[in-house]
C-alpha cells in the first residue's frame, strides 16, 4: 500500500458507514415517494437523516436539500438563488472551487456582475475591506469556508455577520470544512451551505445544500417534486444514511482527531520547510488542520513544476495533488495561488498534502527526504 | 407487527440486487481516490475503473462509450437532455414536442422551457396509451428541435413505437429524446438502431443503486451542461464521479439483461394470472394496451369504489401504487390522458412485478383484493 495524502480530493468511507449503507440497502430501498409501507419507511429514514444533518451543523431550523454532491449543491445555491433575484453584483472569493466559480460564470452570462474579493497573501478576506463592498448593487455573496488548494479558513463568523447586517444572502461552499473543523450555523449565520459526503469518509454521489429558514430558491432540475420541489429525482436513501453516519462519526472524533492531525501536519511542515527550496502557502494558524500546501523551488529559487512533483511522488507510491482534483486535467496556473499574489510560475509550483485518520507520524517520516531528493529532478515551472 | 405487505411496485423502485451490492463493495474502499486525480495511481485506477464501467454500459446499449454521461438518475438525465439540447440548438429553433403521458421528469423540464418562451406541443395519446406517429408528423414544425417520447410508460407499461418516431425525427432533422427509465434493463434496447439521439436511464429501476443513472448520446449530439464546475464527463456534467455507484449501474444492467427474456416470460405469465384473476372479480378494467406492453406491468381501474378508501384499505396488505410514485397521491395524469375521469383515475391500481415476485404473491394479492372488494363497494 502506498501513502495516500490526498484526503481533500476523496476519502475512503468509514467501515461503519459502509455497514450502515449495506443495512439501508436491505431495509430502506423502496421509493420514498411511494405511499405504501416500504415507501413510508424509506421516507421516514430520509427525514431522520435530514433532521440529524441539520442538527449536526447547529442548524435545526435550516432546510436540508440532498444533492448528488458538492458540485450540484454549489450550482443549486448560486443558480437557484441567483435566478430568483434581480441580477446584481455577486461577490466571490477568488479561492473558489470550479463548482462555484463556473456556476458564477453562468450567472454572469445571465446578467450578473461577478466581482472577486481581495484577499491577503494568506488568502484571508479582511472583514474591514469586505463590509463596504456589501452596498448595492451587491445582491449575493459566495465565500468558501476553507480553501481546497491552500487550506485557508475564512473568518466566516465575521463575514457572515456583516452580510446579515447588510441583508445580503451569503453562500458558503463548506465542502472542505465540514467534518474537518467545527461548522456551527447557530453561531455563523450563513444562508446557504454546501457539503459533500466523500470528503469526510462518507459515500460518493451525495451532498447537501442547507438553506436558512425562509430562503426561497429555484430548482435546477424539474420533475417529480421531491425535496420540497427543490431537487426532484428519487432520493438515494442509503447514501443519505451514509452521509449522516459519516459526519456523526467525524464530529464525534474531531475534538481528538483535529488536534492530532494538526500536530502531525505541523511536525511534517517543520521538517519540509527545513528542505532548501520548499515554502508554505496559505495561512499559518487559520487553516484546515489536515491540510499542508507548499510552493516548490529549486535551491536557486526557481519555481518547479508541481504537476511533475505529483507524478514523481506517485511513482514512489505517494498520492498527493498539485491543486484541486477537478482542475488537475488542465495545465493552467492555479487561480488560488495567483489570487494570493504568486507569479504565474509560482502558481504552477503548488503541492497539496492532505491527511486523514489513517495517517500518523511514522507514515509521514520518509516524506521530507523523498521530496528533497526529487526536487533536483523536477523541471522548472512554466512562467507563462 | 403485521407481516410486510406484498411488494408489487417494482416500477417505483427495485431492491438493489445483492450481487450488485457485492460488486460495488470493493470499490468503496479500493477505488476510494478521486477519478479526477490524474496525477497519482489511486486516482488513475479509479479513473480506469470508471472507463471499464462506461464501456460495459455502452456495450449493453450498443453505443460508443463517449456517448455515456453519468448522472444522478433519470430525472437529471431527462433535464440534461431536454434543457441541454434546446440550449445547444437555440439558433435552430425553439419548439419542442412531447406526449401527455410522459413522466414529470420530462413534462416539467418541457414546461420550464415553455415558461422561458419556447413553443411546446403536448400530444395526446389514444385510449390505448399509444402515440400515433402521424399525429407526431403533423406536429413537427420547421423550428422544432426536440421530440421527447418515453420508451415504456411507468404507469401503464405501454411501449411507444420508437422506431417509427425515430425514423420520423431522423427525416426531419429533429433530435429524439427517449426516457428509457422503465425499459432499460427489462428488454434489450439499442438506441442507435431506433434513431434515438438521447436516452435516459436510472439504476434503481433495474436492480441497481439509487442515485445513479445516465444520459446516452448518439455520436455528434451535444448538450449544454446544466451543472457547472470541474468539467467532468467531457464538460457535459460536472461533479466527482461516484465510482462505486457507476460500477453498480453497469453490473446491474448486465445482470438485468442477462435473464431479461426468461424473466419477462415468467412475469408475463404471472401478470396474466393476476389480470385474469382480477377480471374474474368483475368491475375491474385494464388501462392501456395489453400489447405492446411491459410484461411486468398491470394497471386497472376498480369500478364503483372510492379511490382514497381503496388505497387506504389495500395498503396494509399490498404495496402497489395509484400512479407514479412521484405524484404522491394526486390522480394520475396518465390515466386522465387515456380519457378516465379523476374519480376513475383515483380508483386505479398499478402493479409492477419484479425479479422477486412469485406465484404465491400473485395469489395472495388476488385474495386480498377479492376479500376487501365487497366492503369497498
Ligand atoms: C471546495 C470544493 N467545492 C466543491 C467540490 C465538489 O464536490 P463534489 O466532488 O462532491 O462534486 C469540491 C471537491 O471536489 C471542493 O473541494
Ligand atoms: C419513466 C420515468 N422517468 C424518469 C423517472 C425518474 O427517475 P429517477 O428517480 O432516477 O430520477 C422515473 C422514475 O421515477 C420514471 O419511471
Amino acid at each position: 500500500m502506498g501513502l495516500y495524502l490526498d484526503a481533500c480530493a476523496a476519502t475512503p468511507p468509514h467501515p461503519q458507514v459502509l455497514a450502515a449503507m449495506a443495512e439501508a440497502q436491505a431495509r430502506f430501498w423502496a421509493n420514498p415517494s411511494s405511499l405504501h409501507t416500504p415507501g413510508v419507511e424509506a421516507a421516514e429514514a430520509l427525514e431522520r437523516c435530514r433532521q440529524e444533518l441539520a442538527e449536526l451543523l447547529g442548524a435545526p431550523g435550516h432546510r436540508v436539500v440532498f444533492t448528488s454532491g458538492g458540485t450540484e449543491a454549489d450550482n443549486l445555491a448560486l443558480l437557484g438563488l441567483g435566478r430568483r433575484l434581480k441580477p446584481g453584483r455577486l461577490l466571490l472569493s477568488p479561492l473558489e472551487h470550479p463548482a462555484v466559480a463556473q456556476a458564477a460564470a453562468q450567472l454572469q452570462r445571465e446578467g450578473w456582475q461577478v466581482v472577486l474579493l481581495p484577499v491577503g497573501p494568506d488568502g484571508r478576506i479582511d472583514p474591514t475591506d469586505f463590509g463596504p463592498l456589501l452596498a448595492p448593487p451587491t445582491r449575493l455573496v459566495s465565500i468558501g469556508w476553507a480553501s481546497s488548494e491552500i487550506g485557508t479558513l475564512q473568518p466566516m463568523a465575521e463575514l457572515a455577520r456583516l452580510c446579515r447586517d447588510a441583508g445580503v444572502p451569503l453562500h458558503s461552499d463548506a465542502v472542505q470544512a465540514v467534518g474537518q473543523v467545527p461548522v456551527d450555523l447557530g453561531a455563523v449565520p450563513v444562508n446557504l451551505l454546501s457539503l459533500s459526503a466523500h470528503k469526510f469518509q462518507g459515500p460518493r454521489g451525495i451532498g447537501a445544500l442547507l438553506l436558512a429558514p425562509g430562503l426561497e430558491i429555484e430548482p435546477l432540475q424539474h420533475g417529480g417534486g421531491q425535496e420540497g420541489g427543490l431537487r426532484p429525482g428519487t432520493e438515494a436513501v442509503a447514501l443519505a444514511i451514509g452521509l449522516v453516519r459519516a459526519l456523526a462519526l467525524r464530529l464525534e472524533a474531531l475534538p481528538r482527531e483535529g488536534p492530532r492531525l494538526g500536530a502531525c501536519r505541523d511536525r511534517l511542515l517543520e521538517r519540509l520547510l527545513a528542505c532548501p527550496g520548499l515554502r508554505g502557502s496559505g495561512a499559518q494558524g487559520q487553516r484546515l488542520p489536515h491540510h499542508l500546501s507548499l510552493l516548490l523551488r529549486s535551491a536557486a529559487g526557481v519555481p518547479l513544476c508541481g504537476r511533475s512533483a505529483v507524478r514523481a511522488l506517485a511513482r514512489r507510491g505517494v498520492a498527493v495533488s498539485s491543486g484541486s482534483a477537478c482542475s488537475s486535467g488542465r495545465s493552467s496556473p492555479s487561480a488560488s495561488l495567483l489570487a494570493i499574489g504568486c507569479t504565474a510560475a509560482e502558481a504552477r509550483s503548488g503541492l497539496r498534502l492532505s491527511l486523514g485518520p489513517w495517517i500518523d507520524d511514522d507514515a509521514l517520516a520518509p516524506l521530507p527526504g523523498l521530496l528533497e531528493s526529487l526536487l533536483p529532478t523536477l523541471p522548472a515551472a512554466d512562467p507563462s | 407487527m403485521a407481516a410486510a405487505p406484498i411488494y408489487l411496485d417494482h416500477q417505483a423502485s427495485t431492491p438493489c440486487d445483492p450481487a450488485v451490492v457485492a460488486a460495488m463493495a470493493p470499490w468503496w474502499t479500493e477505488g476510494a481516490a478521486n477519478p479526477s486525480s490524474r496525477g497519482h495511481r489511486p486516482g488513475l485506477a479509479a479513473a480506469a475503473a470508471v472507463e471499464v464501467a462506461r464501456g460495459r454500459l455502452a456495450q449493453a446499449l450498443a453505443v460508443p462509450p463517449e456517448g455515456v454521461v453519468f448522472t444522478s438518475g433519470a430525472t437529471e438525465a431527462d433535464n440534461l437532455a431536454i434543457k441541454g439540447l434546446c440550449e445547444a440548438r437555440l439558433e435552430r429553433g425553439r419548439h419542442l414536442v412531447t406526449v401527455a403521458t410522459e413522466h414529470r421528469a420530462v413534462l416539467e423540464p418541457c414546461r420550464y422551457l415553455e415558461r422561458l418562451g419556447f413553443g411546446l406541443t403536448v400530444l395526446p395519446v389514444g385510449p390505448d396509451g399509444l402515440l400515433d406517429p402521424d399525429r407526431l408528423a403533423a406536429a413537427l414544425r420547421p423550428d422544432t428541435v426536440l421530440v421527447s417520447v418515453m420508451a415504456a410508460n411507468n404507469e401503464i407499461g405501454v411501449l411507444q413505437p420508437l422506431a417509427a418516431i425515430g425514423a420520423l425525427c431522423g427525416r426531419h432533422g429533429v433530435a429524439f429524446h427517449c426516457d428509457g427509465a422503465q425499459l432499460v434493463g427489462q428488454a434489450p434496447l439499442r438506441p442507435l438502431e431506433l434513431g434515438i439521439d438521447l436516452l435516459s436511464l436510472s439504476g434503481h429501476k433495474f436492480g441497481g443503486p439509487q442515485g445513479i443513472g445516465a444520459l446516452v448520446l448518439a455520436p455528434g449530439v451535444t448538450v449544454a451542461p446544466q451543472l457547472h464546475g470541474g468539467g467532468h464527463e467531457g464538460g457535459r456534467r460536472s461533479g466527482t464521479l461516484p465510482l462505486p455507484l457507476i460500477v453498480g449501474l453497469a453490473e446491474a444492467l448486465d445482470r438485468a439483461l442477462a435473464d431479461a427474456p426468461a424473466r419477462g416470460a415468467r412475469l408475463l405469465r404471472l401478470r396474466e394470472r393476476l389480470r385474469l384473476g382480477l377480471e374474474a372479480l368483475g368491475g375491474i378494467t385494464v388501462n392501456g394496451a395489453l400489447d405492446p406492453r411491459l410484461p411486468h406491468n398491470l394497471n386497472v381501474t376498480v369500478q364503483g369504489v372510492d379511490g382514497g378508501r381503496l388505497h387506504r384499505e389495500l395498503r396494509r396488505w399490498l404495496a402497489v401504487s395509484g400512479g407514479s410514485a412521484c405524484s404522491s397521491g394526486a390522480p394520475s395524469h396518465v390515466l386522465q390522458a387515456l380519457g378516465l375521469s379523476r374519480e376513475a383515475a383515483a380508483a386505479s391500481l398499478r402493479f409492477g412485478l419484479g425479479r422477486g415476485t412469485g406465484e404465491a404473491d400473485i395469489d395472495q394479492a388476488l385474495a386480498v383484493v377479492s376479500r376487501l372488494l365487497p366492503a369497498l363497494r
